[in-house]
């Protein structure tokens, strides 16, 4: 949490956002039925869909409302103003640049690309294993000058399975070469394990948390993947080459 | 003969619950893991049992709850071995323990303060257990009277009393991180017309957000980046020696420590509102009642009996509204309260109707949770405390990973993960500018509660707000509701200097008078 008096210059904004936030809730409750007939029902106001989010809309603007106020009241016009111009000067893209939030954009690249282009696309295992050697040998080598360097290489992969799955190379290659997507993971998964030696290989305290990364990364998925998909009979999100490969062992008829 | 009976019928359960061997296995390892989530700096017994909870979706009900109870007792207590060990605390819970355990560590008494605390934690839990039971009847018979102006103003008091007492900053930002929460819980087809709100066409959302992901992505996300983000490096151990319970020592204190399983009884009972306020409540009480309250802070094992006594007792406090009148007395029950929803039991009045010996199997499961963190403390504390010196930069990747495959398991959807990042990264931001995530939580859980009885009770009404003002009940959750509200605003405050000021100079101006006229006469 930040420090008082940046709270409340913050709270400035938070709040301004959260009055149009909660102005906006109101906007869409007043176009759900309120005495008009809905599903061949005639509506009374106290039975309408809209009471409760009006109610939620209105006590979120007055409370924003409120917040606003308050932090004026603290941090005075010349507060505001200051903030503006922090808005507007080098100080903002100074600080959008500190090791401080590029590793929150490391984390939410990481976390994003994992949920929306990822899971829904590649083996499981395949995917938590590139998510957790990324992640692992980003934050555990405790550099921000490496973090940038892997951060930059993971975004040219990201990029690359972007345009693989978005021009449906996946698709047209799916005929020839089953499971296209989740081979490609595993050229990238190695493609960045040896980018990443090439960078520690001269620093040994590095080399041995390179080697811890690498081993939990690949032994956490495959002690908490076995147990969703075959103990609690949980499909994974998406089934390919490895869960194929689990699947002959854990069915196979000796 | 009725108290005979329940008596009966609760050891009957301990007995039934105990004698199956995949109970108490599965009761020793929850326990196990809930210590080692609470004892590491940056994971919480919230969080640990939100991961779980994905674990226990083929298990039977009972066996459900022996794991999720076994893991929030068990995480309770565990944040003290950081408090006392490395001076971080692992839990919120477990801040006040760090004033005085860390100094007896650093005494060479870390053995003895975590034997301490282990002693006082289960007792702690065993007299939340007693209360979980004789109190639990009570509150359903009068929660059975409630008609839905007061369920909809008990679901508005939660929220509001969470927001005021877990704000870090302004009490403003609780009241809005609450009623974010009832907007989320508005998503969704409505319950009374199935008109969709919010839904933008989703089909995913025309059921509303489901809780738990929710849940997993407020409290898990925010966690894991706050914690990588700021370097978070846990501190060197304090050596640990041998591990004793010292009977005498506790037996010294028992009104202390009655006194402060009362505090956390009380303070878990009020909705929202978590063992960190327990435990931070029995420590200045303790402090304030000292004879020699100059000796806390400088390792007083009254201070660390005191605040791991009450948030342990608090567990069993928020099991008693969560259990009778569905609204969840702390994070980690707003998490129990997800489980048991998606086990087929919804709490509430009528709990003790469909499931008649639920709540005794909630005081059995805590009662055998408590005596399985004592035998576990006293034992295995030494080996536990191995796990601080694991890197956080190597498990919170591996937490998100479980965040992530534990949203998707409940229901098999992947709309689940669309809706638990987005949700952890907003949350994240609330939590950098000093809004509490605990009344979102509540808001998401008590929403559709809220909704639904403030509709029918104008229904049953035809509009009108006259019976919150006719009915008893009402008319006091109702001024209770304004007071918090109120409370909060200099006029008022001012206004009550003021008064009271008034009341002080004229009692001071009679005293005179009186005096005067004595030395007349």
């Amino acid at each position: 949490m930040m420090d008082k008096e940046k709270l409340r210059k913050a709270d400035i904004f938070s709040g301004g956002v959260i009055m149009l936030f909660g102005v906006w809730i109101i906007s869409q409750a007043i176009q759900m039925p309120m005495k008009d007939s809905w599903g061949g029902v005639q509506n009374v106001w106290y039975v309408s869909p809209a009471l409760f989010p009006l109610l939620v809309g209105a006590m979120i603007t007055l409370l924003g409302a409120l917040l606003v106020r308050k932090a004026l009241h603290t941090v005075g016009r010349k507060g505001l103003m200051d903030v503006l111009n922090w808005l507007g000067s080098a100080s903002l893209v100074h600080y959008l640049k500190t090791p401080a939030v590029f590793r929150f954009y490391a984390m939410t690249v990481l976390f994003f690309s994992f949920v929306f282009l990822n899971i829904p696309r590649i083996d499981f295992f395949l995917c938590a294993i590139l998510f957790l050697i990324v992640f692992i040998t980003m934050f555990y080598f405790d550099d921000d000058a490496l973090l940038k360097k892997m951060l930059c290489f993971y975004l040219i992969g990201t990029i690359v399975f972007l345009a693989f799955f978005s021009l449906g190379l996946s698709d047209t290659l799916e005929a020839s070469l089953p499971y296209p997507g989740d081979w490609l993971t595993l050229a990238f998964i190695i493609a960045y394990c040896i980018y990443v030696w090439t960078l520690i290989r001269s620093a040994p305290p590095l080399r041995k948390k390179y080697r811890t990364a690498l081993i939990l990364a690949v032994v956490a998925p495959f002690t908490i993947g076995p147990i969703f998909k075959y103990f609690l009979l949980v499909p994974m999100p998406t089934e390919g080459v490895v869960v194929a490969a689990l699947d002959a062992l854990w069915y196979w008829d000796f | 003969m009725m108290l005979f009976d329940r008596i009966g019928t609760f050891f009957g359960i301990v007995f039934h619950l105990a004698s199956d061997p995949l109970n108490i296995a599965i009761l020793f390892g929850s326990v196990l893991m809930g210590i080692i989530f609470g004892a590491m700096p940056g994971l919480t017994s919230t969080l640990g049992v939100a991961l779980l909870t994905a674990l226990t979706y083929g298990m039977d009900t009972s066996l459900a709850m022996v794991c999720l109870l076994a893991i929030y007792v068990g995480g309770t207590y565990g944040g003290s071995y950081s408090s006392i060990l490395i001076n971080i605390p692992g839990t919120a819970a477990a801040a006040a323990t760090a004033l005085d355990g860390y100094p007896l560590a650093c005494k060479g008494e870390g053995g003895r303060a975590i034997g301490l605390t282990t002693t006082a934690s289960a007792i702690g839990t065993t007299i939340s257990m007693i209360f979980v039971v004789s109190i639990s009847p009570i509150i359903s018979f009068f929660a059975l009277q409630f008609t839905s102006f007061e369920f909809f103003l008990l679901a508005f008091f939660g929220i509001l009393i969470s927001g005021t007492l877990t704000s870090p900053d302004l009490v403003i930002k609780g009241w809005i991180a609450g009623f974010l929460g009832l907007f989320l819980a508005c998503v969704g087809r409505d319950l009374l017309q199935f008109y969709p709100r919010f839904t933008f066409g989703f089909s995913e959302l025309d059921s509303g957000v489901e809780v738990v992901p929710v849940l997993i992505g407020a409290f898990g996300i925010p966690q894991i980046i706050q914690v990588l983000k700021d370097r978070f490096q846990i501190g060197e151990t304090q050596k640990l020696q041998r591990i004793i319970p010292e009977i005498g020592t506790v037996i010294r204190n028992i009104p202390a420590i009655i006194r402060s399983a009362l505090i956390g009884v009380g303070i878990g009972a009020v909705p929202g509102i978590g063992e960190d306020i327990a435990g931070w409540v029995s420590y200045g009480t303790a402090k304030n009642t000292s004879k020699h309250p100059e000796t806390f802070g400088r390792g007083e094992l009254k201070g660390v009996l005191a605040s791991e006594t009450a948030n342990n007792a608090c567990v069993g406090g928020a099991m008693i509204p969560l259990l009778n009148l569905g609204i969840p007395g702390s994070p980690p029950a707003a998490m129990l309260l997800g489980a048991l929803m998606l086990h087929g039991v919804t709490p509430g009045p009528m709990i003790t109707f469909e499931h008649p010996t639920f709540i005794m199997e909630v005081a059995a499961i805590l009662l055998l949770a408590s005596l399985a963190m004592f035998v576990t403390g006293l034992l295995l504390a030494k080996q536990v405390v191995k796990v601080l010196r694991i890197p956080t930069q190597i498990f919170m990747p591996i937490i998100g990973v479980l965040c992530i495959i534990g949203s998707y398991s409940l229901g098999l959807n992947i709309f689940n993960l669309y809706l638990m990042l987005p949700v952890g990264i907003i949350c994240y931001f609330l939590t950098e500018m000093g809004y509490p995530i605990a009344p979102l939580v509540i808001g998401v859980i008590l929403g559709p509660m809220a909704d639904e009885n403030l509709r029918r009770a104008l229904m049953v009404s035809q509009g009108s707000f006259m019976p919150i003002f006719q009915r008893p009940v009402s008319l006091i959750l109702f001024i209770i509701i304004v007071l918090t509200v109120v409370s909060q605003f200099d006029w008022y405050r001012n206004a009550k200097n003021k008064a009271l000021q008034r009341i002080l100079n004229r009692r001071n101006t009679c005293e005179t008078i009186l005096e005067e006229d004595e030395s007349e006469r």
